[in-house]
């Protein structure tokens, strides 16, 4: 309940501010409502004692049951007393009491004959209250009264029992639902409010037969619509009934004609509501969005607020889709950043950062700067994201857009602020080459001064990782060891470890890195201290210029090779003895991951929360796991791995899923498999791999996988060799082999000692020629392109046949190819006729791959392609090609 | 579904509030948010000058009015502009009721009827009356003249 949020000032000066509840006490306020059951009631004193009840409900004071229970019978003896006022007092005061199932009976006799009333307000009210306080079995007594109320002449009858109708929906459908032959009356009411409210009902009644609503609409855009806010219900259905009908092309949508005619509307929200419907169907042509962004626009110069925000609203959702529809309103969006309503700019500038161009960006950026010093931070945060995403999409602006970051990061900020501008430099810094060394220095500036332990110490890690790549990495050491003297015990020991990271990988600054690592040895917190004394010792402190052997770097800065949740798991097992913990003895099989977890991963930019360079080190893991099994040793560098595929449904008894590890001449098929069955512990598991439909490939090893108790993962692997260099393909299809032996859940054991041999299908395997493709982008085309030079060029065309539009084509050709797409050019804009797509990769041999498509859509809706292939070596051209021209 | 209405003194103090669908324990939370908002934005604000926000799927609409601050939150089609219609309603009503832009003293000596025109403006999240006149009879028990 309400609770007054600040405490009433007892002594105010002007007396004519003191309230008329100054004082106001629960206990005397109860004491005087017994003058409920005075035999001669004075209504005006029994409705003041109710608004002082009502105040204290409103102020948080709750009534105790007793207490409740005796103001409820008290207020029921006002149905006595025949004054309007005071009816109409009682009739809410019940409604805010809320009675009990057990009180309600009290009530129920007096509003049963208030509902047969002749006076209209008396059933009026008497039906609100009925049905609030109401349960299922008294809803069938007064069914009746309710049907013939809906159909009322006077229409707050007719609403009373409608809204309650609304309400009554969520408890009795099956009640409500009875009523749809009056509701349909009352949807002809001539009463505006009464047409309103039972074109709502009507619709929650039957939304889901889509037959019946849309017959509903046909009906009501012939006939005629009494208010406003019917009429935007209205065009909501139709909305949901065009949606439903599937159809998207503009000869067979039905309705457009009426939404478009509803863009004429004297009524603003009308005209609102037709123009967001229309923005929001789905293959919107620009010749149907044309009306719809024309009024928007004149509401983005509407005096009125509320216009202006949802013009700007919907604009900001259709720029996502179709920027080039919102461009012309650019002019009217960039005066709105400086409207006064914070909301409105917000969204004024993440529409224009999403539309404007490249040449755009500067001015753009200009009137920004002057916008982000009066915003909350929760705006700012928007603004910084639609930046990174602008910087990305234009990557030849990265100066100017890098500055503005690094000076938004120098202001005044909250915590979530100042992260959001830090993982957008190091997501540009990450995805822009060229952007590297200015944002590392901007983010060394910004620890200078960082209140946030946090964020200096993912930077400094950070700065451990790329520092030590780029030209001159010793002009980084003096801001890092700035650290060492002036911060905190955590950040402290951070620096530490970045110190070491730039003397194990920069032999020259090795000495230098010594002595900095030798006077941390001496800090107060222990620590920093043995971070120093360990990494002194791993790196050889006797100062000489020595290349730090590999071993060394692995044991310091490698990865753990175990995953943290196993290792987690087995320390809470280990109990405290003479032997010392080993780590050897950690599982290091992943755990599959939920499904809902993977997608929730998935659409987060990878930030400095995620592991530096995510897919390298996942790679790096899986090298680290196949070179520990000796079968694989031999097959050389692991050229990539393919995210995991699952080759069981959800929720079987057995969960498997493959990972593709492709080396120049083999390939291992790595299966992860759980078993989700606490009674049975599987044995011996393999998977029968038959390679008929993969002629290139041959199988030369397998590992099985000698246990698989429940709920604890673990891996079997099948190798093969295949021609060296050469993407070859096939299908594989997969038999996983297995003893099951039955285990006493509870205690683990196993039950009986011979087991069954078993077989459990499963999906097929496909390996395609993406497989030998490394996605691996390059931030400006064109230079690239140019660089690498037209001596292995290789350009034909193609027929793609017929497709539903030019977005399934060019998806289609990337997902054959497994390329990387360059500079947002995989967006194709909404019904264009011709694109060009970008694509960068590594094929394996590790050679690079620059491919340009032409798409073109004619009148019968055939795709052709034309195909540019620049590389670095002719064959690789050719097979591009015929990955193509067989796929 | 109108989620909530509340209505406070110009220091923050809650004089009405009506939440619908808004379980017990987020309803402090709105009840700081909503407040929060207010006193950044309402300050200088003009009478009956309406302000906007949304937040993911719900939006709210805001304003002053006297010494009395209005606020609506809403969601599915009780977007901003179906806010900005309730939120009139209810100034009007206030207007007459109070017979000016009310202080919190005249608001709270017409506490009683103002509790019931609000009933009539929005019943358990429904926007139910919107013309002053009939919410003036309704109050009054009268039936309304327009049938």
């Amino acid at each position: 309940m309400a609770q007054p949020l600040i405490k009433k000032d007892d002594d105010r000066d002007d007396e004519s501010e003191y309230s008329p509840f100054l004082g106001i006490e629960k206990g005397a306020v109860l004491q005087e409502a017994r003058v409920f059951n005075d035999p001669q009631l004075d209504p005006r004193r029994c409705s003041q004692v109710i608004t002082k009840l009502l105040y204290l409900l409103n102020q948080g004071e709750s009534f105790t049951k007793v207490e409740a229970t005796e103001v409820f019978f008290s207020v029921t003896k006002l149905f006595q007393s025949k004054d309007n006022g005071l009816r109409r007092m009682v009739y809410l005061m019940i409604k805010e009491l809320s009675p009990s199932a057990d009180e309600v009976i009290i009530v129920t006799s007096s509003l049963m004959k208030d509902m047969n009333s002749k006076t209209d307000m008396y059933r009026a009210n008497a039906i609100r209250v009925l049905c609030r306080i109401t349960d299922g079995t008294l809803l069938t007594q007064i069914e009746r009264y309710l049907k013939q109320a809906i159909v009322d002449k006077n229409p707050v009858v007719a609403s009373a029992a409608l809204v309650s109708g609304i309400h009554l929906l969520q408890t009795n459908p099956e009640i409500v639902k009875r009523w749809s032959n009056e509701v349909q009356e009352a949807v002809q009411s001539r009463a505006a409010l009464v047409q309103f409210h039972a074109l709502a009902l009507l619709h929650q009644i039957r939304q889901n037969d889509r037959l019946a609503v849309s017959k509903l609409v046909s009906n009501l855009t012939r006939g005629t619509v009494r208010s406003p806010l019917a009429q935007c219900l209205l065009i909501r259905f139709i909305s949901q009934v065009i949606q439903e009908s599937g159809a998207t092309q503009t000869g067979d949508r039905p309705f457009y004609d009426y939404l478009e005619a509803c863009l004429r509307h004297k009524a603003e929200m009308v005209i609102f509501e037709a123009a967001r419907a229309i923005t929001e169907l789905s293959g919107v042509t620009s010749r149907e969005l044309t009306p719809a962004i024309t009024v928007l626009q004149l509401f983005l110069s509407s005096s009125k607020p509320v216009l202006r925000f949802a013009a700007v609203r919907t604009l900001n959702k259709v720029a996502m889709m179709h920027p080039m529809a919102v461009t012309n309103c650019n002019i009217d969006m960039e005066s709105l950043i400086s409207d006064q309503n914070r909301s409105i700019a917000t969204l004024a500038i993440t529409t224009l950062l999403k539309t404007g161009n490249e040449s755009s960006v500067d001015r753009l950026m200009k009137q920004i700067t002057n916008f982000m010093s009066d915003i909350a931070d929760e705006f700012k945060i928007v603004v910084v994201e639609a930046i990174r995403s602008l910087c990305l999409k234009f990557p030849l602006k990265f100066r100017s857009l890098m500055n503005f970051l690094s000076n938004i990061l120098r202001e005044e900020g909250g915590f979530d602020y100042k992260k959001a501008i830090v993982d957008s430099i190091v997501i540009l810094i990450r995805d822009i080459p060229d952007a590297k060394e200015s944002g590392l220095l901007h983010l060394c500036e910004f620890i200078e001064d960082c209140e946030f332990t946090y964020l200096s110490t993912q930077i400094l890690h950070f700065l451990g990782v790329e520092g030590p790549k780029t030209s001159d990495p010793s002009k980084y050491i003096r801001y890092i060891y700035n650290r060492v003297i002036l911060e905190n015990a955590t950040v402290r020991a951070s620096a530490v470890s970045t110190l070491a990271k730039f003397g194990a990988m920069v032999d020259s600054l090795k000495p230098r890195i010594f002595i900095l690592l030798r006077r941390c040895l001496f800090d107060s917190d222990d620590e920093v201290r043995d971070r120093a004394t360990l990494y002194l010792n791993t790196l050889g402190g006797d100062g000489a210029v020595v290349e730090t052997d590999e071993d060394s770097k692995e044991f310091l800065f490698g990865s753990l090779d175990v995953p943290l949740s196993n290792l987690e798991t087995s320390l809470k097992n280990y109990e405290p003895s003479e032997e010392p913990f080993d780590i050897n003895s950690v599982p290091k099989e992943v755990k599959s991951q939920p499904l809902a977890e993977k997608k929730a991963t998935n659409k987060k930019h990878p930030g400095l929360d995620t592991p530096l360079a995510a897919p390298s080190t996942g790679v790096d893991a899986y090298e680290k796991l196949l070179s520990s099994i000796s079968e694989f040793s031999s097959f050389g560098k692991l050229f990539k791995s393919s995210a995991p595929f699952e080759l069981t449904e959800p929720e079987t008894e057995y969960a498997v899923n493959v990972v593709k590890h492709v080396y120049d001449g083999h390939i291992v098929f790595q299966y992860n498999c759980t078993n989700t069955i606490p009674e049975q512990l599987l044995e011996d598991v393999t998977v029968m791999v038959d390679a008929s439909e993969a002629e290139e490939f041959s199988e030369i090893a397998s590992k099985p996988l000698r246990s698989l108790p429940y709920d604890t993962p673990g891996q079997t692997f099948v190798a093969f060799q295949k021609p060296e260099g050469v993407p070859a393909v096939g299908k594989f299809s997969n038999n996983l082999r297995f003893i099951v032996k039955e285990v006493d859940p509870s205690t683990g054991e196993v039950v009986e000692e011979d087991g069954m041999e078993e077989d459990y299908q499963l999906e097929d395997v496909d390996v395609v020629a993406a497989d030998y493709m490394l996605r691996v982008g390059v931030s400006n085309f064109r230079n690239a392109w140019e660089s690498i030079g037209a001596d292995f060029e290789k350009v034909d065309e193609y027929g793609l046949g017929p497709r539903e539009s030019l977005t399934e084509a060019v998806n289609a050709v990337i997902s054959l190819l497994g390329m990387q797409p360059c500079e947002g050019t995989e967006v194709v804009p909404n019904n264009s006729r011709s694109h060009t797509c970008l694509l960068s990769g590594v094929f394996i041999g590790g050679l690079k791959v620059l491919v340009r498509l032409q798409f073109g859509l004619d009148s019968s809706r055939e795709v052709a392609m034309k195909l540019a292939v620049r590389s670095e070596d002719e064959a690789v051209s050719d097979t591009i090609h015929e990955i193509v021209a067989s796929g | 579904m109108l989620l909530a209405m509340l209505i406070s003194n110009s220091e923050g103090n809650i004089l009405v509030e009506r939440f619908n669908g808004v379980p017990v324990e987020e309803r402090l939370h709105w009840r700081t948010f909503l407040v929060k908002l207010g006193g950044e934005n309402l300050k200088d604000a003009k009478n009956e000058e309406l302000f906007v926000a949304s937040h993911k799927s719900v939006y709210v609409v805001y304003t002053m009015l006297g010494d009395i601050h209005i606020y609506l939150v809403g969601k599915d089609e009780y977007d901003e502009l179906a806010l900005s219609e309730v939120i009139f309603i209810i100034t009007t009503t206030l207007k007459d009721v109070c017979g000016k832009p009310p202080n919190e003293r005249l608001f709270l000596d017409k506490y009683g009827k103002i509790c019931l025109s609000l009933d009539e403006i929005v019943w358990t999240g429904v926007m139910e009356n919107t013309d002053k006149e009939r919410i003036k009879r309704l109050v009054r028990l009268k039936p309304p003249t327009e049938f």
